[in-house]
């Protein structure tokens, strides 16, 4: 986007060059901007297209106009599986954060095995969102998996106890799950942002005798609010477009109490068919998910005079 | 198996090709897991003994609609597809399938072929589905652990009172072994195995025609006591709550397990999968008396504008004579041409005729919205089956799901 701040009035010559390079330049990003068009600017507009038909998955599709957002409004489980997927957003966040901070800070520093450290905390990060929930689904299984056998062969509990079967053990188990599978990752982007903070602002703050939660508070935090933005930001995007995990490990189950946003969208498109009305139910979510990173941005913002 | 399968396909290919005669075509066909025992023999046999192939596509139950919907609207559907028969009309009015009407009707069996699934392969007067697989619900239980428990093996359950009886006896066994199961989790399962329960004491879930659900009756409450008394008295295994589907047939076949409502498919596995086990076989009763099954199964439907129509044609004619008709019923599946169905089934296990006879009086709902209403893990059936076995609220739970359940039909498109 440089290019186009570089067009500023200049003699014809400058001018001249000024041109050469803003088409170099575009030259550069043309394959990053094929990209996005071809793989979702294109997309976005035939999924705003579809959502104002009626569409099904097999057979003829007809106009139907915004009929599809009215019916939007008066879909209850669409409400309640927005509203649950909000909950988890911010019990997996906080929860994201809580384990991700520390590591970062333990493995920040140079110290004896930092390296197998960060290789073992960050392992958990490069599965697949689906082979992990798979791998869970059977650790989690009753009858044989391993939590719940483990835990009675080892005579802590009298019968085995169904972690899937009632909404809280389930809950947690895939928070538990999720923070196990995504808190390596967000230790290093928080790792990163911990190593760019200049050393000697460090010093200077101990030779003037702030103590360490001084430090974290008044020097590190401000410092990191970049990072924080950046892993806050894909933390909450991540978590509004869980599926894999509820749809692999409890199919929104126990009852339909872990139906998220992008589940009913699912659901609607490939189970009951309605390919038009869940790419309404995308556009709403589409829009509600740029909401919330707009504010992110605008709360994590730089504050005035800090560069 | 699947390589083992491709290549005999590719032997038997080159050996046809070597013979000269006219160029071998491969169809691709679809066939959803239940049908993972029979289907892959019948196709070995059709590609040993033809120069047309067929390549054969299994995919989990729960997936097959969606992906075929998918791959449909994007070109890439399968020439044939062996659909679970309750949705033949809904793909058929959506104008997914081929028509076969004149190719059926010149078939001399024509008249001998399972009517229920005709019946529900026939849209507008048109037939779009021809019977390919059947299967009635029934109640397996393990003869040797009846046996341990002092009950007569050869005797099954005949009415609830008797199931929750043999039940608990086989329970008291003690360790690993279990008196029921059944997949507490699953519309699919349910609709086959526990709504007979209701059908054979006089109640039902949905008016003839489909147009109304008719849920909260003294039959269904009968019939959910009986499972919740067997829950809380801890005859089924815990893992029964949350299971989608998974353990169906695999909680028995290991063994441990006395009693469970199944389908005919599961004599066929256990005898070939599981010889060990001594099973008997019975009707799925009512409270009292009587009994009742769920006469289910696969349509065998074509793909809208395939160039592979001689092949599909050919291979359910296979399908369809006596050989064929063997194998399906020797690897889990009824016969479904009338004539020959005593010939096909003449060498096979006796426990057939139960099956066998259980098909020829069951039922089959129908409705446009099934997958909508009893068979989506997160529909208002499924639901309501896991809340009123394991749950606190029972009359909540049922009239949540009449209510539900009556929207989603007034919704429904007519068609």
């Amino acid at each position: 986007m440089t290019v186009i701040t570089a067009a500023t009035p200049a003699p014809p010559r400058a001018r001249k060059v000024a041109s050469r390079q803003q088409w170099i330049g575009l030259l550069y990003v043309a394959p990053a901007v094929a990209l996005v068009v071809v793989f979702f600017l294109i997309p976005l507009g035939m999924t705003a297209w579809m959502s104002l038909h009626n569409w099904p998955l097999m057979g003829e599709h007809s106009y139907i106009g915004l009929g599809n957002y009215v019916a939007i409004l008066r879909d209850t489980r669409f409400w309640n599986a927005l509203r649950f997927t909000a909950y988890y957003t911010v019990i997996v966040t906080i929860a994201i954060f809580v384990v991700a901070f520390p590591l970062a800070l333990f493995v920040e520093r140079p110290r004896p095995l930092t390296n197998l450290y960060r290789t073992m905390f960050f392992m958990p990060a490069v599965v697949g969102f689906a082979s992990a929930s798979l791998l869970w689904s059977w650790l989690l299984n009753v009858d044989s998996g391993l939590f719940s056998p483990a835990a009675y062969d080892l005579g802590l509990i009298d019968r085995k106890f169904n972690l899937l079967a009632t909404f809280q053990p389930a809950f947690w188990s895939i928070i538990a799950m999720v923070v196990w599978k995504v808190a390596g990752f967000t230790m290093i982007i928080l790792m990163a942002g911990l190593q760019s903070i200049p050393q000697d602002l460090q010093e200077a703050a101990v030779i003037d005798g702030a103590g360490p939660f001084a430090r974290f508070r008044a020097i590190t935090l401000p410092l990191m609010r970049r990072t924080l933005a950046l892993a806050l930001i894909l933390s909450v995007a991540g978590s509004i477009l869980a599926f894999d995990q509820f749809y692999i490990i409890l199919r929104g189950g126990p009852r339909n109490q872990t139906l998220t946003a992008v589940y009913w969208i699912f659901n609607q498109s490939f189970v009951s068919f309605k390919l038009g009305y869940g790419a309404a139910l995308s556009m709403v979510l589409l829009v509600v998910l740029v909401a919330l990173s707009l504010v992110q941005l605008w709360l994590l913002r730089k504050p005035e005079g800090l560069d | 198996m699947r390589n083992l399968i491709a290549e005999l396909a590719l032997a038997a290919a080159v050996l046809g090709g070597g013979l000269g005669t006219a160029a071998a075509e491969t169809a691709n066909i679809w066939v959803r897991a239940d049908g993972s025992n029979f289907m892959p023999r019948i196709v070995d046999a059709y590609n040993k003994a033809h120069t047309n192939q067929v390549k054969l596509d299994i995919i989990p139950n729960a997936e097959i609609i969606p992906k075929y919907g998918a791959a449909a609207a994007g070109g890439t559907a399968p020439d044939a597809l062996s659909l679970d028969l309750i949705y033949t009309p809904s793909f058929a009015a959506a104008g997914q399938l081929e028509d076969i009407t004149d190719w059926a009707k010149s078939l001399p069996y024509f008249a001998s072929l399972s009517p229920a699934h005709v019946k529900t392969g026939t849209y507008k007067d048109h037939i779009y589905g021809l019977p390919f697989s059947a299967d009635a619900s029934v109640l397996i239980w393990n003869k040797k652990l009846f046996k341990q428990a002092g009950l007569d093996p050869e005797k099954g359950p005949a009415n609830w009172a008797e199931i929750a009886a043999d039940a608990e006896k086989v329970n008291a066994l003690g360790g690993n072994i279990k008196g029921f199961y059944f997949s507490g989790n699953c519309g699919g399962c349910n609709i086959f195995t526990f709504t007979p329960l209701i059908w054979a004491s006089g109640g039902d879930i949905l008016s003839e025609d489909g147009s109304k659900a008719t849920l909260d009756s003294p039959q269904l409450r009968g019939a959910i006591d009986l499972y919740r008394s067997m829950v809380k008295k801890d005859l089924v295994p815990a893992g029964a709550q949350t299971d989608t589907g998974a353990n169906f047939f695999a909680a028995f076949a290991a063994g441990n397990i006395g009693i469970s409502p199944s389908g005919a498919f599961a004599i066929g596995a256990l005898n070939t999968q599981y010889p060990d086990i001594d099973y008997g076989v019975t009707f799925l009763p009512g409270k009292d008396s009587g009994w009742s099954s769920f006469a289910g199964g696969d349509n065998f439907v074509v793909t809208k504008g395939t160039t592979k129509l001689p092949v599909v044609k050919e291979f359910l004619d296979f399908a369809y004579s006596l050989e064929g008709q063997t194998i399906l019923a020797k690897y889990g599946s009824l016969p479904v041409r009338g004539d020959i169905a005593k010939e096909a089934l003449k060498d096979l296990d006796p426990r057939y005729q139960v099956a066998a006879e259980a098909m020829a009086k069951g039922k089959t709902p129908y409705s446009v919205v099934f997958n909508d209403l009893i068979n989506s893990a997160n529909g208002p059936w499924t639901q309501m089956i896991n809340e009123v076995f394991f749950g606190d609220d029972v009359d909540g739970a049922i009239a949540n799901a009449q209510e539900t359940m009556q929207s989603i039909i007034d919704q429904a498109p007519q068609k």
